[in-house]
């Protein structure tokens, strides 16, 4: 009897639900958000969603889109390409968002890509570097830089700003790692840059106890190392405790502060090449910094960064083509030029986006400037 | 010169994998059950190590406080997830065991932060000069911790009174009941030791890296099997052999042939070589 009393107040509330739920939505413009919020890259999914919900946030208190609110609708990907794909098709048949954003890893965001652009729904990656992901087609989008680009940055900063010749690398065995070492490659002749020899590790390393003992006798002038803090922290602490003194050059994976917490007084020195510039005087970036740390509780990183500025970007598109029509939108997206936390931004063909590579520094426990590499030829994205 | 800085480097890498791999073969000799979850208490250790060393500035402190509490949730994990199904087939124990590994990781996830845990001020970083080679203290901490460690086990497994009774259960656990031993007595004492040592591996571990997070578990979870069927499952010593073997050859591994497979798929090509020549491991269980 009970049973059956629950039953049909169940039914009941599903009936309602069916037939006021798309007036309710109609109050509100979805936005598609998928990022690793649990297993093993779920620190990064953390500070993408919150970069994108500040965004959100920010964007609702100044009135919304064109007079509607946005909401955010977020899933889980585990940063798997398996669950990116159901995930993408849930947020277009059934949630019906107007446009997606990925805050998560290459593997996720290149399948979740290819469904976006099937079902011609716009689609920005915040962070997921591998070349791939723009060239599922015309609805797709990147707001941050390819990792062969920020490689060719790396190159620029260990060859020529910093002047050192013979370098070791020691690369991560992923899309992120590869890119960024092919990109290094590619421009190390131009700077006079000889690679002595190269490791590779995979993302499960913590412990790199022969790498060091092997660097160690290749003596080498600099180290470009490829990783996340949480691979990166361990490497530059066991280098530097085995006394290796030579620069290390990271770059975006490394950025966040957990990096500086793990490897301690051994970061110190440390550059890497990455989107946020933690001195900056722009406004758009000094505020953003600002007003994370103030929401999250922790302090913002290149991903918190990224993640806000996707959704930034996608806002104002939706605002430019006051219209429900995916083409619209997709074309609006296509002709953004806004100035966010981490630069301009500005697509080009493909939906790259050109910008200058920010150079920090950690200095006294914390990321700094050290230079900015605001070269267009030398960072430019391919464009087909 | 650099040979026996990558030798050392294996045995430092073997004597971690010793101390986390032994408690996985006790349990498969006395129980036959592939304990997933192992991995899971390593994990537990690094994390209440950590905070107990933050909380009093004590590594001494925490190590046997840390060993103690994991030996015990080991003890309950026996009593919750194994001892109500002992009596099906050996994969239901492994699948329930994976279940558990996996909620483990996601509990440490939601309790202690997706974004792992560091020292206030890592213990034994003080560098030891050695035949030319930086080695930190704590890389000596954990070669000859784990000596002493395992070197004491053997000792009371050998010259006491529940020693014996238990070497007795995992030769013939029908035989030993019936002389009078307590078989669940032998299993809690088997989970509390097993999982004991894995807590201190995971101290240990979180010493070099300075991180503890919620994954930490997830390559000792496979490797540490691949470890006891290269030792001859329930194999004590095959098991010890097995870890120096393997760390050993994953130093020399990573450097020399690196660029065509990582440390994992060096430690499983290994695991096949051996076993293509040898299909009872290293040392044959029983």
């Amino acid at each position: 009897m009970l049973k059956k009393r629950i039953f049909m107040v169940m039914v009941i509330g599903l009936a309602v639900l069916i037939t006021y739920a798309p007036l309710m939505a109609a109050e509100t413009i979805k936005i598609g958000f998928h990022a690793p919020l649990t297993g093993f890259a779920a620190s990064d999914g953390k500070s993408a969603s919150e970069g994108a919900k500040l965004a959100a946030e920010q964007i609702n208190a100044k009135g919304g889109v064109n007079g509607k609110m946005i909401e955010l609708v977020i899933y889980d990907d585990q940063a798997k390409p398996a669950q990116a794909i159901p995930i993408a098709n849930k947020l277009i048949g059934q949630d019906k968002v107007a446009i997606g954003v990925s805050g998560s890893y290459s593997g996720a965001t290149r399948s979740a890509a290819g469904v976006f652009q099937e079902a011609k729904i716009p689609y920005i990656s915040a962070y997921a570097i591998h070349p791939d992901i723009t060239r599922a087609g015309d609805y797709v989008f990147r707001t941050s830089f390819l990792g062969e680009v920020q490689g060719r940055g790396g190159a620029k900063l260990v060859g020529d700003t910093l002047g050192k010749k013979r370098v070791v690398m020691i690369t991560l065995q992923n899309d992120f790692g590869k890119s960024l070492a092919a990109g290094f490659k590619s421009a190390a002749d131009k700077f006079g840059i000889t690679i002595t020899n190269e490791y590779q590790y995979s993302m499960k390393d913590r412990q790199f106890g022969s790498i060091v003992a092997k660097v160690k006798s290749d003596n080498p002038e600099a180290i470009y190392a490829s990783g996340y803090y949480f691979t990166a922290g361990p490497l530059v602490k066991q280098l530097r405790a085995a006394g290796v003194s030579v620069p290390i050059i990271g770059q975006e994976g490394y950025d966040s502060q957990k990096f500086i917490e793990i490897a301690g007084d051994a970061a110190e020195g440390v550059i890497i090449t990455t989107s946020l510039d933690r001195d900056s005087d722009v406004p758009e970036t000094k505020d953003f910094i600002a007003a994370f740390e103030k929401k999250a509780g922790f302090k913002a990183d290149m991903v918190a960064a990224s993640g806000h500025t996707a959704i930034m970007v996608a806002a104002e598109a939706l605002k430019k083509a006051n219209s429900t029509d995916p083409r619209a939108i997709r074309d609006a997206v296509a002709e953004t030029d806004l100035k966010v936390s981490t630069g301009t931004i500005k697509f080009n063909k493909l939906g790259e986006v050109l910008k200058a590579v920010q150079n920090q520094i950690v200095k006294g426990g914390n990321w700094h400037r050290h230079s900015v590499i605001d070269d267009p030829e030398l960072l430019a994205p391919p464009a087909e | 010169m650099l040979y026996l800085e990558l030798l050392i480097q294996g045995i430092i890498y073997g004597s971690m994998y010793a101390i986390i791999a032994v408690g996985l073969t006790l349990v498969y000799g006395l129980l036959r059950i592939l304990h997933v979850a192992h991995a899971g208490l390593f994990a537990l250790g690094g994390y209440l190590g950590l905070l107990i060393t933050n909380a009093t500035g004590s590594l001494l402190l925490a190590m046997p406080l840390a060993a103690a509490g994991v030996g015990l949730v080991g003890m309950v994990v026996y009593r919750l997830c194994y001892h109500p199904i002992l009596d099906r087939p050996p994969y239901v124990a492994l699948i329930a065991s994976i279940g558990l590994f996996i909620a483990m990781e996601e509990i440490y996830r939601l309790v202690f932060g997706p974004y792992g845990l560091t020292y206030n001020d890592v213990p034994l970083q003080s560098q030891i000069a050695f035949l030319g080679m930086n080695l930190r203290t704590a890389e000596l901490a954990i070669v000859f911790g784990s000596v002493i460690l395992l070197g004491t086990l053997s000792y009371l497994a050998q010259k006491t009174r529940i020693g014996v009774a238990w070497k007795a259960t995992v030769d013939d656990p029908q035989m030993a009941a019936s002389f009078g031993i307590d078989p669940l007595k032998v299993r809690y004492l088997n989970f509390f030791i097993g999982s004991g040592l894995a807590a201190i591996g995971g101290i240990f571990i979180s010493l070099l890296s300075n991180l503890v997070e919620p994954t930490m578990g997830g390559v000792p979870s496979y490797k540490a099997l691949a470890i006891i069927v290269l030792g001859g499952l329930g194999n004590v010593t095959g098991t010890l052999i097995a870890s120096l073997v393997l760390g050993v050859v994953e130093a020399f591994g990573t450097i020399y042939i690196g660029h065509l497979m990582d440390r994992d798929a060096i430690a499983f090509a290994f695991l096949i070589l051996v076993l293509m020549i040898r299909p009872q491991g290293m040392l044959s269980g029983r």
